[in-house]
């Protein structure tokens, strides 16, 4: 019997065994990673799959258009948004959305039609399926943060003259891209835990989705209030409930952490306060004063701590989650 | 036709599907493994006040092995334990000579788990699925989607393999779940239940393709099942155990190689038929609505025949059936729903 006879249907090859090569348990984590990363964009799935995603990059990469554009329509304009900060609050915004579509799409189906087993049952073991799916994720926000500041750095090196012009640049956007890490790494990590929590969609996203934004408004109110209620100390240092508030979400702790490099754009409201006008007549700067004052360092413990405390739980839940 | 380690040329990508040779044990270098597949050595398992399994010490050898014993009786912990994702509380199990405790990632890349419940994601395809599953079995790229499809073919789900599995039936679902097993190039197949929720054609097809990966592919299988009468079908060896002990282990021929059981079953006349059976030296029990009669020779068959002529009774069935491997469990009233044959005499 042999396969020559081209077109005919052969029903039955016989079994054929694998003999090639088999990957370590390092590859098939970055196997499981790269398909997070996929599936968190989308790709492999329907159209529909890609819609949010695709929106939510797009309006990622607006402030870094706006900037190129501005620059060649105006030679004398310089960038319009830094490297780091970017544009904060549409950074949370965006990721904000993005963390609760996507990060449910990375763990719940798993959980939900009771898939684990079948990857428990491989050579992977019980921390290295949350790794990988952390890995992946923290990529897809890494692509999310930081391929707009690559495309900022392109189009502002394109319409620079002179090779200090450039280095200049590419020096100012190294911590941008260090920082962008941070918020990647932090994001992934609280999206998933707080998406793993349940294997219903719907409510999977609500559990990342609420608690992030409730605490986002709850530290904006407070610091705020902080402002409004307790007037700065002359030497314009802030009161401290204004510059704890922050602590207690993650987008207000990387803002925390910007501050405290002292590479954030002052806020505006904390300027008007500040000097001590409060909604009074008069408009113009005071003295520019970081929010966070003297508690920078407590943003960066308070990064490792929900850092910790996020990874910790994703691996602690998928220690416990069972295995029919 | 077969080529001499033809099975071991389809790893080059886009080499044209063609013919190989069912490779058989030897061409596939199976040695068999000495001391068996599985070993357990007194392997107690508890959870908190539960015993699950109960100083069960037992030997599995290649070939396919029924693991029957009823809900509960500890052959879903076994699996945990010989997966290496359940430790222990005592004794020692071992996969091919490796400790499961310890050496859980070696077996379970030799091994292909089957679940007994639902675990397939309605929204992604087979071949999807397959492919995936075959690279966290630690297979390339492509030697993944290659045997993704080879494993859905095996399975006869190869012309749907590009439909979601949402839309798959309940009998095309279990069978994805043993492509899934099966896609890792596995040495040792574990699979819990695999008849369940299968209808009686389902169930057929379901044990048909285990007895031919089981011969023909030459990759030990354990079946766990808690119908017995099922899975003797396909299997060589039984192993049975109830409240996690080993009731009985042995080939399923030894087991049935004693005096068969006929089942007679009359419209009427019951105790007429049981007492003549008697006086002419039979020993018919009562069971359901009929008598089990031990037969120890051809002439036996001939006398029941000529009884029931003889007494004018309208005979509905005269079947055979095995009886000691139904007597396994026969000392034992919780496993009835298990053998479902239990004498009432």
């Amino acid at each position: 019997m042999s396969a020559d006879a081209a077109g005919s249907v052969i029903h039955d090859i016989g079994y054929r065994r694998y003999t090639g090569q088999r990957l370590g348990r390092a590859r098939i984590v970055s196997a499981l990673a790269v398909q997070s990363l996929r599936s968190a964009f989308g790709i492999g799935r329907g159209a529909k799959a890609k819609i949010f995603p695709i929106l939510l990059f797009v309006m990622m990469c607006l402030p870094a258009i706006v900037s190129i554009a501005a620059m060649a329509l105006n030679p004398h304009q310089g960038r319009l948004f830094s490297y780091d900060t970017y544009q904060p609050a549409l950074r949370a915004l965006v990721l904000l959305v993005f963390v609760a579509l996507q990060a449910p799409n990375l763990v719940s189906g798993d959980l939900r039609y009771h898939t684990l087993p079948l990857y428990f049952a491989r050579p992977i073991s019980r921390t290295d399926y949350p790794i990988a799916k952390l890995i992946g994720f923290t990529a897809a926000c890494l692509a999310m943060i930081e391929i707009p500041l690559l495309i900022l750095w392109v189009g502002t090196i394109s319409q620079v003259h002179g090779a200090s012009a450039v280095w200049h640049q590419t020096r100012a956007l190294g911590p941008g891209l260090l920082y962008g890490l941070a918020w990647s790494v932090l994001l992934a990590s609280i999206g998933l835990v707080l998406a793993s929590s349940t294997g219903k969609r719907v409510f999977s996203i609500c559990a990342v989705a609420v608690p992030l934004f409730i605490t986002w408004i709850l530290a904006t109110v407070l610091s705020h209030i902080g402002l409004q209620i307790f007037k700065p100390a002359s030497g314009g240092t802030p009161p401290a409930l204004a510059s704890l508030a922050g602590l207690i979400n993650p987008f207000a702790v990387m803002g925390g952490i910007a501050e405290w490099f002292g590479s954030a754009p002052k806020v505006i409201y904390a300027r008007a306060a500040l000097a001590g006008r409060g909604p009074g007549p008069g408009p113009g700067p005071g003295p520019l004063v970081n929010l966070v004052g003297h508690f920078g360092l407590l943003y960066g413990v308070m990064f490792l701590i929900m850092l910790a405390v996020a990874i910790g739980g994703l691996l602690v839940r998928y220690r416990k989650v069972g295995i029919a | 036709m077969h080529g001499g380690g033809s099975g071991t040329r389809h790893e080059h990508a886009g080499q044209p599907v063609t013919a190989v040779g069912t490779a058989s044990a030897a061409d596939r270098g199976r040695q068999p493994v000495a001391g068996g597949v599985i070993e357990a050595d007194a392997l107690t398992v508890r959870y908190g006040m539960i015993t699950a399994l109960d100083a069960l010490t037992v030997t599995v050898h290649a070939g396919v092995t029924g693991l029957v014993g009823a809900n509960g009786a500890g052959k879903s912990t076994l699996i945990k334990v010989l997966l290496g994702l359940l430790n222990p509380t005592a004794g020692q199990a071992a996969v091919f000579g490796r400790d499961c405790a310890t050496d859980g990632f070696e077996i379970r890349t030799m091994t292909g788990y089957m679940p007994e419940h639902d675990c397939l994601p309605p929204d992604v395809t087979a071949t999807e699925l397959m492919t995936h599953l075959g690279r966290m079995s630690g297979l390339p790229a492509t030697a993944a989607r290659e045997r993704a499809a080879d494993s859905l073919r095996h399975v006869g789900l190869y012309e749907e393999r590009y439909r979601q599995i949402g839309t798959y039936s309940t009998g095309m679902k279990q069978r994805v779940k043993l492509a899934q097993a099966l896609v890792g190039d596995p040495q040792l197949l574990l699979l819990d239940e695999p008849t369940n929720g299968l209808d009686p054609a389902g169930r057929n097809q379901m044990l048909e393709l285990i007895a031919r990966i089981g011969a023909e592919f030459a990759i030990s299988i354990l079946v766990a099942s808690h119908l017995l009468g099922e899975i003797e079908q396909i299997c060589d060896h039984l192993v049975a155990i109830d409240s996690g002990r080993l009731l009985r282990a042995d080939s399923v021929s030894s087991i049935t190689q004693a005096s068969p059981v006929v089942f007679v079953e009359v419209d009427d006349g019951l105790p007429e038929l049981q007492a003549e059976l008697a006086r002419r030296g039979l020993r018919p029990v009562g069971y359901q609505r009929g008598l089990l009669i031990e037969v120890d020779g051809p002439e036996a068959y001939d006398m029941i025949r000529d009884v029931v002529a003889d007494l004018g009774l309208p005979l509905i069935r005269m079947a055979q059936r095995r009886h000691r491997i139904e007597e396994l469990f026969r000392a034992d009233p919780a496993m009835i729903e298990v053998t479902g044959a239990t004498s009432v005499s």
